[in-house]
């Protein structure tokens, strides 16, 4: 009862702040909404692998930076658009993660927890550094058109494009919600997620089950990968962040808890946005996600301590 | 006969350490600073894993470090020698304060937090334009330390790989070794032991952090400037911890025997391809942590025991 009272206030409260900021500062509510689809997108994958295969994929932003280096080659080649490139470019990338988990992080599945983390770290590190390798460090951008589309509603004018990030995070989030509840391998895989053991003993082949999860996964970072193409300039280092603020969000819902990705990255978008729309605190919007990360981390464990 | 080399070996190699310069010029003895300084961060690295905790936060606090000498020098008025034990002590303080709070967690999420910490250091260095210099940086009027002579610069580095390797024998030979392997091993048997969990830790992250905090001390003072992208930069994090993870990770020998040889190929392969040469460091970790999670030191062990087994 108590904590139905302190949910409703909280939304009560959360309802009146965002009531005001649209009154107030319209753009904040636009672009952080839209920065949030990008984040809630790309961190829905990282939150399937680490709720069912366990895994930390701290190599997570590279795979969707190598799927960028893709299709930004491939559309250039064949003077393609980025979006007809977004199906082939999952399918591709889903192979892709497949094989790379099968040569690497399936054989440290059963090791500790450290030798998982370094092995996506140095995953991450020949990912971003072959590209620097062949690439350099230049940027490269695809120009299109589109992107810049505007809408104006009275003297307000932005740029609507980036809605489609919103539409790809509402998407996936619905997409795995039916795949995991309502298809046999997605049950299979919520119950290796569930108990491995458990799953193995009523037949499901687990690490079958956790391949095809990790190459699902890629398919969909795959995906944004051509997605965020369309948007932004990519060069070696563009995933990094994503892995962080991926691995933020997921922490911040719980793990598998896909529905609280997408809150955890409004919460994320809209005070990044806030922060930016003042001239004094503007470089400090950098900062937000970082002091989150360690605010909701902390709280999380002293709450684990109490229970 | 083995006693004796063991004995003479180390004694042998700090002889050559400190005579090094006589016989080299100055860009051998910068490659070798280079070298001695990624291989204190990757002991101190290793000092704290041995406690069972993975740092990602090394260029955090030896960015922290560095910013404190050199601002103390700039702004202060300290002399350059002076303010490499204060950036020591510095990072430190910080890192003492820092540990109350993310001392108590674990796993995925220390290694987290630390990497968060850098950034946030380095984002407030980045922002604080007035004190700090901002993203451009910041130099050294009066100078470089001992006017920049590359003999005693070298020295200076030496000196502090000194530190981080005695530090290092100390957590080895002292209780401390036997409390974080406990800790390692089973917090809960450990705790019940007797064994002050959060003590220990703590005391590792400051000794660590200090040391680390005072190698950035160093390495600004040797160049006279400090940006955030440089002192931050991620290869102070990721190098360290690729050489301790190839020379074998919670002994002392091990980074130091994976530092001289990452130092070197990482040299060499600067010369021949400018960009992507870390790229190597990436393929090492993986196949590091794939087929030798002991590094080179635990596949020396083995053939060596295993080379024993046979003779008997």
């Amino acid at each position: 009862m108590a904590l139905k009272r302190r949910n409703l206030i909280i939304s009560v409260f959360a309802l009146a702040a965002t009531a005001a900021l649209l009154l107030w500062r319209p753009t904040v509510l636009i672009y952080g909404l839209q920065a949030a689809g990008l984040y809630a997108a790309i961190a829905i994958p990282m939150g399937l692998v680490l709720g069912i295969v366990h895994i930390v994929n701290l190599a997570h932003g590279e795979f969707m930076m190598l799927a960028s280096y893709a299709t930004y080659f491939t559309c250039k080649a064949l003077g393609m658009d980025p979006l007809i490139a977004i199906v082939p470019t999952a399918i591709v990338t889903a192979i892709f993660g497949w094989i790379i988990f099968q040569l690497t992080i399936r054989r440290a599945l059963k090791a500790p927890e450290l030798n998982q983390l370094i092995l996506t770290f140095g995953i991450a590190i020949v990912f971003s550094q072959a590209i620097n390798l062949v690439f350099t460090s230049q940027t490269y951008k695809m120009p299109l058109d589109y992107v810049s589309a505007s809408m104006d509603i009275g003297e307000l004018t932005f740029g609507i494009w980036s809605f489609v990030f919103v539409a790809a995070a509402i998407l996936f989030a619905g997409g795995l919600n039916f795949f995991l509840k309502r298809t046999t391998t997605g049950k299979a895989a919520l119950a290796v997620g569930q108990n491995p053991k458990g799953a193995a003993i009523v037949g499901i082949d687990v690490y079958r089950t956790y391949g095809l999860v990790f190459a699902l996964a890629i398919a969909l970072v795959g995906a944004m990968g051509a997605l965020f193409l369309t948007k932004s300039a990519i060069f070696p280092t563009v995933g990094s962040p994503f892995t962080m603020k991926s691995f933020c969000l997921v922490a911040m819902a719980g793990v598998g808890n896909i529905p609280g990705i997408l809150s955890a990255s409004v919460l994320l978008g809209l005070t990044e946005n806030f922060l930016r729309a003042f001239r004094g605190s503007r470089e400090w919007a950098d900062i937000v996600f970082f002091v989150l990360i360690i605010v909701v981390i902390m709280s999380r464990s002293l709450k684990g301590r109490k229970s | 006969m083995n006693r004796t080399l063991a004995r003479s070996l180390p004694v042998a190699a700090i002889g050559v350490a400190i005579l090094l310069p006589m016989f080299m010029g100055d860009y051998p003895l910068q490659v070798a600073r280079n070298i001695m300084l990624y291989m204190a961060l990757a002991v101190t690295w290793d000092m704290l894993l041995r406690s069972g905790q993975i740092s990602f936060g090394i260029a955090g606090l030896f960015g922290l470090g560095s910013y404190a000498s050199i601002l103390a020098v700039v702004r202060g008025g300290m002399p350059g020698w002076l303010s490499i034990p204060f950036a020591g002590l510095f990072a430190g303080l910080a890192a003492f304060l820092i540990g109350f709070l993310i001392l108590r967690l674990r796993h995925t999420y220390f290694s987290i937090v630390t990497l968060a910490l850098g950034e946030i250091f380095r984002i407030i260095i980045h922002n604080m334009h007035d004190f700090s210099g901002g993203p451009e940086g910041i130099v050294v009027q009066q100078g470089i330390i001992f006017g920049g002579a590359s003999r005693n610069l070298y020295w200076l580095t030496l000196a502090g790989l000194a530190v981080a390797l005695l530090a290092s024998y100390w957590f080895e030979k002292s209780k401390v070794r036997f409390a974080l392997t406990a800790i390692r091993n089973n917090e809960i048997s450990a705790k019940s032991s007797g064994v002050n969990i959060f003590r220990w830790l703590l005391l590792a992250f400051v000794v660590t952090s200090a040391i680390q905090g005072m190698m950035g001390g160093i390495f600004v003072m040797s160049y006279g400037f400090a940006s955030p992208e440089t002192v931050f930069s991620a290869d102070f994090t990721l190098l360290p911890l690729a050489m301790a993870l190839l020379g074998g990770i919670h002994s002392t020998v091990g980074p130091i025997l994976g530092g001289l040889l990452l130092g070197l190929v990482s040299e060499w392969l600067k010369l021949q391809i400018p960009y992507g040469h870390l790229v190597v460091y990436g393929v090492m970790i993986v196949v590091v942590i794939l087929f030798m999670p002991q590094g080179l030191l635990g596949l020396a062990r083995k053939t060596m025991r295993a080379a024993g087994r046979n003779r008997k």
